[in-house]
C-alpha cells in the first residue's frame, strides 16, 4: 500500500527570463487545471519558464540538439508505462518532476490569433503527459499521447469554453 | 598586469594580507635612511630611556618632507604606492565611468552606499532601496582560485552586486506602506538548485506606516518561506505590473554594481589621502 500523499502538493513556478512578460498566477492556474484533468494533483511538479538561450543550452546538453524548443520535460519517474499514475511508497516520491517551457520561443511561434496562454495550457499539457511515460517516437506511441492530450484539453475546454489542440496533434 | 587587490570579495584581514604579499622587498618598518645596527633578537627599550625603539621610529616631524607632522613609515610609503598602482587597475576596467540609467522612468537618488529608484505609477508611489554595503556574494571553493593551468589574469572574476532591495508601494492619499523585502538568490555549492531560482524572491512582506521612518517589529511580517505558491505568485505579478520584473531585478544588478565599483574606487582614493595624511 502506498504512502497517504497529503491533498494537494506544490506546483511551483519559476520564470527566469525576461523575453517575455509572465502573469505567473495565470500560468498557475492553467498548469492546475491540467493537473486535475490528469489527475495528478498529489504529485508535485516544477515549471520553469526560460528563454530561448537557455532551452537551447538544455537541449544541446540533454539532447543534443543546438536549437531552442517549446518544452523539456524531466520525469521523477523515469520508466513509467504510458499512463500509469505512480504508485508512490514514500511521501517525498509525490513528484512528476519538472516541464521546461520554452516561454519565448512559444511566444515567437504564436499565432494572431491565438491566446499565448492557451498556448502555454497545450505545450505544458504536453510536457507533462512525458512525464507520466508517453511519447511518440513511434506512431502507436504517438497515437496514445495524442489521445491523452486530447482528453486533457477536452476536459479544459468544458470549463473555459476553448478549443484546444494537442501539441502533437502534427508529430506524425 | 598587477593583480587586482579584489581578486575574491573583500574581506578585511585577507586584503590586508595582499598588500603585505605585494610589498616591494624591504622590511617595511625600517626607517629608509637607517639601516638596522642590531639584530631583531637584540631590540628592547632602555629602561628609563625615552627613545623609542628603532624600527618603530618615525622620521621627527614628517621626516618625508611634507610637513604634515603625520607618522610616515616605509610601510606607509609602500601602501600608498601599492594604492596609487590598485586605482589605475580599477580605474581601467571600470565598466561604468557614471552610473548605468534604469529603464522604465526610475529616478535615481543617491545618499553615499544608499540608493533609491522611485517611480509614479497611476495614483501610486513605488520606491526601491538598496545599499551597496556588503552586496557582494562571497565565492565558493570552486571559483576561488585559478585552476591548475590557467593564469591568474584569466581567472579574474567578475564581482558582481547583488544587494537585497525593498519595495514600497504606497497609494496616493494613504498613510500605509506595503513593504515587500526581496533578495537575489545566493550562490550555492549546488549549482544545480541556482540554474533553476527565480533571478529574485520576495523574502518578507508587511505593512508600514509611511509616517514612521523605522521599521516596527510589531506590525506582521510575512514571510514567504513557507508561503502558499499561489499567493506568492500573485505578490511576483503586482510587482511586475508596478515595474519590479525580471528586467528590473537585471539592471538593478548592473546599477548597483557600478554604484559599488565607484564607493570602492572613491574609497581607496580616501584611504590613500589618509594614509599620505595630505
Amino acid at each position: 500500500m502506498g504512502a497517504v500523499a497529503p491533498a494537494a502538493m506544490s506546483l511551483v513556478v519559476r520564470n527566469l527570463q525576461r523575453a517575455v512578460p509572465l502573469r505567473r498566477a495565470r500560468l498557475r492556474e492553467k498548469v492546475q487545471a491540467v493537473r486535475r484533468a490528469l489527475g495528478v494533483q498529489r504529485f508535485d511538479l516544477g515549471v520553469v519558464c526560460v528563454d530561448n538561450r537557455k532551452i537551447q543550452q538544455i537541449n544541446r546538453i540533454y539532447r543534443d540538439k543546438n536549437t531552442p524548443t517549446d518544452v523539456l520535460s524531466f520525469p521523477f519517474y523515469e520508466n513509467l508505462k504510458a499512463g500509469d499514475i505512480p504508485q508512490p511508497e514514500f511521501p517525498d516520491d509525490y513528484n512528476l518532476g519538472d516541464i521546461f517551457l520554452g516561454v519565448e520561443y512559444i511566444f515567437q511561434h504564436c499565432k494572431e490569433n491565438e491566446d499565448y496562454y492557451d498556448v502555454l495550457t497545450v505545450t505544458a499539457t504536453h510536457g507533462l503527459c512525458h512525464l507520466l511515460g508517453f511519447t511518440h517516437s513511434t506512431e502507436a506511441e504517438w497515437q496514445k499521447m495524442y489521445q491523452k492530450e486530447k482528453q486533457v484539453l477536452e476536459e479544459l475546454s468544458k470549463h473555459t469554453g476553448t478549443r484546444l489542440q494537442p501539441l502533437s496533434r502534427d508529430l506524425f | 598586469m598587477l593583480p587586482l587587490l579584489r581578486c575574491v570579495p573583500r574581506v578585511l584581514c585577507t586584503a590586508v594580507a595582499g598588500i603585505r604579499a605585494a610589498a616591494p622587498s624591504l622590511p617595511l618598518l625600517q626607517p629608509a635612511s637607517r639601516p638596522c645596527a642590531r639584530p631583531f633578537g637584540l631590540l628592547s627599550v632602555r629602561a628609563g630611556s625615552v627613545q623609542l625603539p628603532g624600527l618603530l621610529r618615525p622620521w621627527g616631524p614628517c621626516g618625508c618632507g611634507c610637513g604634515c607632522g603625520g607618522l610616515h613609515t616605509e610601510g606607509d610609503k609602500a601602501f600608498v604606492q601599492f594604492l596609487n598602482d590598485e586605482i589605475k587597475e580599477e580605474k581601467k576596467i571600470q565598466k561604468y565611468k557614471s552610473l548605468p540609467k534604469m529603464s522604465g522612468g526610475w529616478e535615481l537618488e543617491v545618499n553615499g552606499t544608499e540608493a533609491k529608484l522611485v517611480q509614479k505609477v497611476a495614483g501610486e508611489r513605488v520606491t526601491v532601496t538598496f545599499n551597496i554595503n556588503n552586496s557582494i556574494p562571497p565565492a565558493y571553493d570552486g571559483e576561488e582560485g585559478p585552476s591548475e593551468g590557467q593564469k591568474v589574469e584569466e581567472q579574474e572574476p567578475e564581482l558582481t552586486s547583488t544587494p537585497n532591495f525593498v519595495v514600497e508601494v504606497v497609494k496616493d492619499g494613504s498613510n500605509k506602506a506595503l513593504v515587500l523585502d526581496c533578495h537575489f538568490p545566493e550562490d550555492e555549492i549546488g549549482q544545480e538548485e541556482e540554474d533553476q531560482s527565480d533571478i529574485f524572491s520576495i523574502k518578507e512582506v508587511s505593512f508600514q506606516s509611511t509616517g514612521d521612518s523605522d521599521w516596527k517589529d510589531t506590525n506582521y511580517t510575512l514571510s514567504t518561506d513557507s508561503l502558499d505558491w499561489g499567493l506568492y505568485d500573485h505578490l511576483m505579478d503586482f510587482l511586475a505590473d508596478r515595474g519590479v520584473d525580471n528586467t528590473f531585478a537585471d539592471e538593478l544588478v548592473e546599477l548597483s554594481t557600478a554604484l559599488e565599483h565607484q564607493e570602492y574606487i572613491t574609497f581607496l582614493e580616501d584611504l590613500k589621502g589618509f594614509v599620505k595624511s595630505q
